[in-house]
């Protein structure tokens, strides 16, 4: 009777024990993956401070040129003001639609001024632009995929329990907004 | 994914283990030979330490060594950004994608199309494209190309089958000079004590049988164990993954098929490569018996349902 109920505590101990592992090893997950979440979203960021350093560069050498279109250098400056004052991911992706968006106009532009486009300075500098336009775009992805892991983690079972314990929020996609958009700026030369 | 990583280290302790086994039966067996024959006392334990001692010093230094030998077997060099800013701008951009560290980029002067990828860990990743490949494949084949072989950085498949490389050399290389070592010793012994001739050759020969029967499972299951077709197909659909576009892989793939033999590549660097690198001739036999790549067919077909099934997002 007695040696019953020792093996009976056994093992619910045991039991017990195993599901506590469990847990740890869920939780552990869970945040290594927040980490890889993180760690993604700074390779962005990288990116997105290369492209924020080459602007006014780029605005300097326009401006050389063509000094009468305020309008759409005002543009750009405004959209890279946002870029670096975003706050939230979804700020970020609003803000670099905008600047991509706005070079788009700055470099259509450059076609009325021959001068501007044979200026080696603004070639190169374009060069390097559209660069670090595919590697935002190869960065998005890399962070996308990270985020997908990280949500369907933790609202599918068993982390969403995790999730609700130790307050893990979803995370926001890095999108883009147009299908435009979607593509690298092609410059022609 | 990463079941994958573990699996790979696993077996890469479990060749070096094997390996360092291997080596201290092989100083056991010698000193046995020796004391065996009178010329020495207790050196199957002194050898047999000597021997365990050179293998972990082997071992160590294939971990840390064996990507720049694979690199030099292959006679690759490396490439600066200004001599081939196309294919740096790809592969860092690529990199980005697969969440690695941009790897270091060398190139092979044949105009056979191929790649490989090498080093221990991704921090150390190299991919060596031969110059034929750089050459022939355009802009949307070679993303494919560069995206399989940073699947294989990923998944540590490159440090497995680097090590292989170089254990599975330095074991034939061994067992070479024992064997020669063994008929030639044998021969003078002949010569000089007659008596005891009859039962020295039997020896040597239960020597050089043990040796052999130890070796070729070791050998055969070290080549299976690092070039498991599975890996090509993961490392195939991983690829896509990376560069969202299955079809310019199997594009590549097709191109590739058509000329990938590359001089410098032998049967112990075979398995490394995307595409099988060895000549026409001694593919046939290589086929049968270990069959390093699956068929070019089948990766190729896989690539296109990928490209078929629903999208990727």
């Amino acid at each position: 009777m007695v040696e019953g109920v020792i093996a009976l505590i056994a093992v619910i101990s045991g039991i017990v024990i195993l599901l506590i592992l469990i847990g740890i090893g869920m939780y552990n997950s869970i945040v290594s993956l927040r980490n890889k979440v993180d760690n993604s979203w700074h390779q962005i960021d990288v990116q997105l401070r290369k492209r924020y350093d080459l602007i006014p560069n780029l605005m300097e050498t326009v401006k050389g040129y063509a000094k009468h279109e305020r309008e759409t250098l005002q543009n750009v400056i405004n959209a890279r003001k946002m870029g670096i004052d975003a706050k939230t991911v979804k700020e970020q992706a609003k803000a670099e639609n905008m600047i991509t968006d706005t070079l788009k106009s700055l470099f259509a532009l450059s076609e009325n001024y021959p001068n501007l486009k044979a200026d080696q300075h603004f070639l190169r500098l374009m060069e390097q632009l559209n660069g670090i336009e595919s590697n935002i775009a190869y960065a998005r992805q890399f962070y996308n995929d990270m985020v997908m892991k990280f949500n369907t983690r933790i609202q599918t079972f068993p982390g969403n329990i995790f999730a609700r314990m130790f307050n893990f929020l979803s995370r926001d996609y890095f999108e883009i907004e147009e299908v435009s958009a979607r593509e690298p700026v092609k410059v022609k030369f | 994914m990463y079941e994958q990583i573990a699996s790979n280290r696993a077996k890469t302790v479990f060749i070096i283990i094997g390996f360092i086994i291997f080596i201290t039966l092989v100083g056991f067996a010698i000193g046995y030979y020796l004391d065996w024959r009178g010329i020495s006392n207790n050196y199957s334990i002194i050898l047999m330490i000597f021997a365990l001692i050179l293998a972990v010093i082997m071992s160590f230094s294939s971990y840390y060594y064996s990507d720049r030998i694979v690199l030099s077997l292959t006679g690759a060099r490396p490439i600066s950004r200004e001599e081939n800013p196309r294919v740096y701008y790809m592969v860092d951009g690529l990199s980005i994608a697969a969440g690695l560290p941009v790897p270091k980029i060398y190139v092979i002067g044949d105009e056979g199309m191929n790649a490989f990828a090498t080093g221990r860990n991704p921090q150390k990743g190299v991919i060596v494209f031969t110059q034929g490949l750089l050459d022939n494949l355009n802009d949307e084949e070679l993303k494919g190309v560069i995206s399989h072989e940073l699947s294989h950085i990923k998944n540590y498949d490159i440090l497995l089958g680097t090590i292989v490389v170089v254990m599975v050399g330095m074991i034939t290389i061994i067992s070479n000079i024992i064997f020669r070592s063994l008929i030639f010793g044998g021969g003078s012994r002949r010569r000089s004590s007659k008596g005891s001739g009859g039962g020295i050759l039997s020896l040597i020969l239960i020597i050089v049988g043990i040796l052999l029967i130890l070796l070729s499972p070791i050998i055969a299951t070290l080549i299976r164990l690092a070039i498991s077709r599975n890996r090509e197909f993961l490392a195939d659909s991983t690829g896509a993954l990376i560069s969202r576009y299955p079809a310019g892989l199997a594009n590549a793939l097709k191109k590739i098929s058509m000329h990938s033999e590359v001089k410098t590549a032998s049967s112990a660097t075979a398995h490394l490569f995307i595409a099988n690198p060895i000549g026409e001739k001694s593919k046939v036999m290589f086929k049968s018996l270990f069959n390093t790549h699956p068929p070019t067919e089948e990766r190729i077909r896989r690539l296109e349902n990928m490209s078929l099934g629903v999208g990727i997002k």
